[in-house]
């Protein structure tokens, strides 16, 4: 082989073991959950047979799985909403520097790294109806009369609770993100708008939100994604039970327990379309680019 | 520091002699100074207090634990949970022998994981940074729009695929899905690390008669190690939180790892808080350990090409 021709095979070779991982375990993969979905597949009562929208028609009247739905939507918004307030709310404290700082990011970040499903067997010991810290200390603040069992009993308390858990986890992602956004910020800006009286809460919603929107439209599809999937939260504070599942929940369940390999199929093929719709309308609503100043 | 805090200027002398020109804990105003200590209380609070809670809970015995009101540090101090849980007195039931050897698989998993995504998207990244070639910007926005694909599109798929290659339960599987799904991200972080690195670098070494090849792996990894330490540790760290995927992938206790060993301590319901508490710290200790020791190079992962 000609010094050439290995130079312009050269980027073919070092591609081929990602085309062959992407293209077998995402893309293949990917295509099959699209064909399967109109497929009744059982593995338990082969063969697979086509059945057209059978599957899909089956969701909509199982009511387990429309109420996952409704939950899901609920899971995206509160996830959505407070991951990134939390993140804008930290990176701001944490804008300037000062002497602690690079401590205290690396301890806010703690959250992100560790386990979900460890988290939320911790969270599920502070929600203890009967030993729980959070029952202790509302009741020694006063602001509740007895212990409550917080989770299983109200379906939007429950979600909501959930969701802080996770919201808890995915909230430091956002903040380091929105915090670069707001070093990149030239100083002089900050500088012309002080000169012309504007306070730090003018300066925050005229210089700073404009020119961290960007970051916020990533941090915003970021949440949208992993609330869309929100799983190991809901498996160990919800369980199976109807009343706070995730649709991803049921897709596990009607693939791995009820052996419904179909339906999980045609349920996971709709999540996926939601998942590429909403991140692609909510890149397309919030990411501009700041004009140039 | 309290007496500090009344007069604005002897704090801000105070904490500027203390922190030298960059650190400005109390700059501004006294009421500006309280308040922002207090926002940094309360973030830290919140950060933290779940984690505290379960090294709290740990630490105590069970009737400790189960008091109302609840005490806030460990009353009494006992090293119990953690005896049991490694099996030290014999005190372990099969706890201990569950998380030793989930941990050991979950680090051949992380780890596994990990050093085959960091080769493969090295070789792949520098392509894309540095060589021009046909439908290179199909592949790469192809590559990368997977980042937005759901756990949900690949669920069944990957399951039925390593049933069919009869792999279910190995550690191969468990490593294949999870290289097939870092993969996205450790390029984009390796791609724009590469973008930093001046071609001139390595021009310098094609003049003395190095090849592509050569130079990638003589000058190139070299300078690029920051970048590629933040990918090794991102894609370390979401090795280890896995837990759908495993608990589909594995099925017995020579493949699953930490999380699935938790997740059915805790759906078992007999397993004191105490003690779960202890496993949950155990199984938190080697990401949380990483993550406050390597945090510079997770921050730089995390917001890899997000300033633009």
């Amino acid at each position: 082989m000609s010094a050439g021709h290995r130079g312009r095979m050269l980027p073919y070779i070092l591609l081929s073991p990602l085309v062959v991982f992407i293209g077998a375990l995402s893309f293949v993969p990917t295509a099959d959950t699209t064909v399967e979905a109109f497929f009744r597949v059982n593995p338990l009562d082969p063969p697979s047979k086509f059945v057209g929208f059978g599957n899909f028609r089956a969701l909509f009247a199982d009511s387990v799985i429309t109420t996952s739905w409704v939950n899901t939507a609920a899971y995206v918004v509160i996830g959505v909403v407070l991951s990134v307030l939390f993140g804008t709310a930290i990176a701001v404290a944490l804008k300037r520097r000062f002497r602690w700082r690079g401590v205290i990011l690396a301890l806010v970040i703690l959250p992100w790294a560790l386990p979900a499903v460890v988290e939320a067997v911790i969270w599920n010991w502070i929600y203890d109806p009967t030993f729980g810290v959070a029952n202790s200390a509302l009741h020694s603040a006063h602001l509740i009369g007895g212990y409550h069992v917080w989770l299983g009993l109200d379906r939007w308390l429950t979600i909501a609770l959930i969701e802080i858990v996770q919201v808890w986890q995915i909230t430091p992602l956002s903040a380091l993100v929105i915090l670069a956004a707001l070093q990149s910020v030239p100083l002089d800006l900050y500088e012309a708008a002080r000169v012309d009286g504007a306070g730090p809460v003018q300066s925050f919603w005229r210089i700073s939100l404009p020119m961290i929107r960007p970051a916020l439209a990533v941090c915003t599809v970021e949440a949208l994604v992993l609330s869309l999937n929100i799983f190991d939260q809901v498996y160990i504070l919800n369980g199976i039970a109807p009343l706070g599942s995730s649709v991803m929940l049921q897709t596990y369940v009607t693939a791995f327990e009820n052996l419904n390999f179909g339906g999980g199929y045609a349920l996971s093929l709709l999540m996926t379309l939601a998942t590429a719709l909403l991140s692609v309308a909510a890149l397309a609503l919030l990411y501009r680019r700041p004009e140039a100043v | 520091m309290a007496s500090a805090v009344r007069d604005g200027r002897t704090a801000r002398a105070v904490t500027q002699a203390a922190a030298g020109p960059a650190g400005r804990v109390l700059s501004g105003r006294p009421a500006r100074a309280l308040g922002r200590i207090v926002a940094l209380a309360v973030i830290l609070l919140w950060s933290l207090f779940p984690i505290y809670w379960a090294l709290n809970t740990s630490l105590t015995t069970q009737s400790g634990a189960n008091s109302a009101p609840a005490h806030y540090y460990p009353s009494p101090l006992v090293s119990a949970s953690y005896r049991a849980v490694f099996g030290i007195g014999g005190a372990g039931s099969g706890i201990s022998g569950q998380l030793g050897r989930s941990l050991v698989n979950s680090a051949v998993e992380s780890g596994g994981a990990m050093i085959v995504t960091v080769v493969i998207a090295i070789l792949a990244a520098y392509a894309f940074a540095r060589l021009q070639f046909r439908f290179k910007r199909t592949i790469f926005v192809s590559v990368l729009a997977t980042l937005l694909l759901p756990a949900y599109a690949t669920l069944i798929p990957l399951y039925r695929i390593m049933a069919s290659l009869s792999l279910v339960n190995t550690y191969l599987a468990v490593i294949l899905v999870y290289v097939s799904g870092f993969l996205p991200l450790a390029i984009w972080i390796l791609y724009n690390y590469f973008n930093t690195i001046p071609p001139e670098l390595e021009e310098a070494a094609f003049v003395d008669g190095a090849s592509r090849m050569r130079a990638l792996l003589q000058v190139v990894i070299p300078v690029a190690m920051p970048g590629i330490a933040a990918a090794a540790i991102i894609a370390f760290l979401l090795g280890w939180a896995q837990f759908l995927f495993p608990l589909i992938l594995t099925t017995d206790l020579s493949t699953q790892p930490v999380t699935v060993i938790v997740a059915a301590l805790d759906q078992q319901r007999v397993v004191p808080f105490t003690l779960l508490m202890a496993c949950g710290v155990i199984a938190a200790a080697v990401p949380g350990v990483l993550a406050l020791v390597l945090n510079r190079y997770i921050v730089q992962g995390v917001t890899a090409g997000s300033v633009k």
